[in-house]
Parts: structure tokens; sequence; C-alpha cells
């Protein structure tokens, strides 16, 4: 276990505990939630690794790096911001995909990037929810506020970059 | 529920393909090479994910949900945004919790800076879903990296909201489906 799993643990397990002050049925709760939450997230995990690992060997690392690498720069992240809008699906998809990229050579500017895009801008999230919920004008109006901050996110990284040297590294 | 199985029907069907196609274009042993990368991958994120999920579930019972509406009218200024951004970086959930909640701030009074940068904070910067997915999966220094460019944005999204002239007012009743 790495150090950061280790706060995540001691940092759960003391939420859980001051839940429980609250009351049996508080901690009750909680443990239900937890529960209900992992039986949607288990079985998509459990495909989506191994989708991405898949993905990971069939794109071609040359592609990866030359395009959106440490090296592609500013153009690189215009390009990151621009895929990660039409990124679909929720963080079970987007997630595992950076993960290829970054096996495949992208720089941690560009998937900065990619994920700002894909939260801010996100087309399938803009539709499914945004539109019906708030109406046109209120996603017309968020969009324009969002539109240029994945790039500023990316570059804002690129700046910040030599403070974490080990970005890129899996644990 | 369709659509939770909807997306687990897509995801496996693209990993089938992309596994058929790796084992077409580069044989079997790439395809068992993935497949030991997948299995050591689950064995990290797994845990983490069980401790992130626990960590939601009990903020869930300790944070009262709209207890913020009444700090992000529309002449809180600079500190309605951190409110807002606040806010948003502690609302777990996906789009079926968040949007639903984004109405019942704009029907309590929130102002449209406000609640653009409520939804980019959560959708963003979101501390379950950075705990239980971006953590795990790519490394708390990355993670760190992009939570740290991350947290001015939604300012900033608020600040031009508030600027662009376009009105907005929100809808009256709740939307259909709000419910899931």
């Amino acid at each position: 276990m790495t150090a950061s799993q280790i706060l995540l643990v001691v940092l759960s397990l003391g939420a859980f505990a001051l839940a429980l002050r609250r009351g049996l049925p508080a901690g009750q709760r909680a443990l239900r939630d937890t529960g209900q939450s992992l039986v949607r997230v288990i079985p998509l995990m459990l495909v989506a690794i191994p989708m991405a690992t898949f993905l990971s060997q069939l794109i071609p690392p040359a592609i990866a790096a030359a395009w959106l690498g440490p090296d592609s720069g500013a153009a690189g992240i215009l390009l990151a911001t621009a895929a990660g809008g039409f990124i679909p699906g929720g963080p079970f998809v987007s997630f595992p995909l950076v993960l290829t990229f970054i096996k495949a050579g992208a720089g941690a500017p560009q998937m900065v990037a990619l994920i700002t895009a894909w939260a801010i801008l996100g087309l399938h999230r803009v539709l499914s929810w945004e539109l019906p919920v708030l109406g046109p004008r209120f996603a017309v109006l968020r969009l324009l506020s969002g539109a240029a901050l994945p790039v500023l996110a990316g570059l804002l990284a690129e700046a910040l970059l030599p403070l974490f040297p080990h970005a890129l590294l899996r644990p | 529920m369709l659509r939770r199985n909807a997306t687990f029907f897509v995801l496996l069907s693209i990993a089938v393909a992309a596994g058929a196609a790796l084992f077409l274009l580069r044989g079997p042993d790439a395809v068992l090479t993935a497949l030991g990368t997948a299995g050591g991958l689950l064995l990290v994120v797994l845990p983490a994910m069980m401790a992130g999920l626990l960590l939601a579930g009990s903020l869930k019972q300790l944070i009262p949900p709209g207890a913020l509406a009444g700090w992000m009218g529309s002449r809180s200024g600079i500190r309605g945004l951190l409110v807002a951004t606040l806010a948003g970086l502690l609302t777990p959930g996906g789009p079926m919790a968040a949007f639903p909640l984004v109405l019942v701030l704009a029907q309590a009074g929130a102002d449209r800076g406000a609640i653009i940068c409520f939804i980019v904070s959560w959708a963003l910067n979101g501390l379950q879903r950075v705990l239980v997915w971006e953590v795990p999966l790519l490394g708390a220094d990355f993670a760190l990296l992009r939570f740290l460019c991350g947290l001015p944005l939604g300012l900033l999204a608020g600040l031009l909201a508030r600027r662009i002239p376009i009105s907005w007012t929100p809808p009256d009743t709740p939307p259909p489906g709000h419910r899931a």
C-alpha cells in the first residue's frame, strides 16, 4: 500500500467514526450508501480497466507521444481540450482512458487539459443533464464561461510541473 | 437502472472489441500481458476505491445538503463564489444528484455566477471523484497537480458568468426524472 492509500483509509475510517457518533442509524446509512455505490461501481471497474489496458496495447506509443506528449506544448494542450470535450461517460470511462494515454507517452499538462475539458465541457453531460434540467440559455451561458478554462489549466500545469516530478509515474 | 446497465454493456463491448483486435493484430501473448496488467491495476485500485466510497458515504451523513444556499445570493460577491467552490468540492455523487441540487440552489436565491462556479467546482474537483477515481488510477502526484490547476477555475467561470449578458431565470417546476 502506498502512503496516499493509507491516508485515504485513515480518512475514511475517521469520517465513518464521526458518522457513528451521530448515532447508529447514521452509521448504518453511511454503510448502506457505501454498499450501494460499490455494487454500482465494481462491475464498471471490472470491464473498464481491461478495456483501458487492451486499448493501451493497441495505441502506438509514438502517436500519443507525438500529438499529446510532454513536448507537444500549447498545440497539444489545445488538441487535448478538444478531445476531452467529446469523451463520453463518467469517471469510469475517462480516467482509465487517461491512464492509457499516459502509459502511451502523453504529457502531464496535456492530460490536465484533457480531464478539465472532459469535466467542464463534456458534451454528453450538457446534453443529458444540463439542457433538460436547467434549460438551453443556461447551458450556453455556462459553456461560454468555461470554454477557455481547460487551456488555462493546461498552461498552469505546464508552469507547475517542475514542482511535481513524479506526476506521471505509477505508484 | 437502465442507464447504468447501458454503460456497463457499452464498456463491455468496447473491451471485447479491443481484446479481439489485440488478439488478431498482436497475438494471444499481448492479450495475456494486457490482462495481467489489468489484474494488477484492479488489486491496487479496489482497496482505495472502497475506502473512497466509505469516506463519501460517511460525509453525506455529516453535511446537510442545501445548507449553503443562503450564502450564494447575487450580492454575495467573491465570498459567494468561494462558498460555491467549497460546496462543489464537497458535493458527492454524479450528475443525477448534482443538477437537481443546482436547481434547488437557484430557486433558493443563488445567483448565476455562484451556480456556475458550483457546477464547475463539482464537475472538476468533486473530492469524491478525485479520491475514488483519480488518486487510485493516476497516482497522488498527478491528481494533486490536476486538482491545484483546477481549483481557481470555478471562481473564474463564476466571475465571467456574471458579466456575460444572457438573462436566465431558473425553471419553476422540477424536471421529470429528477428523482433518479
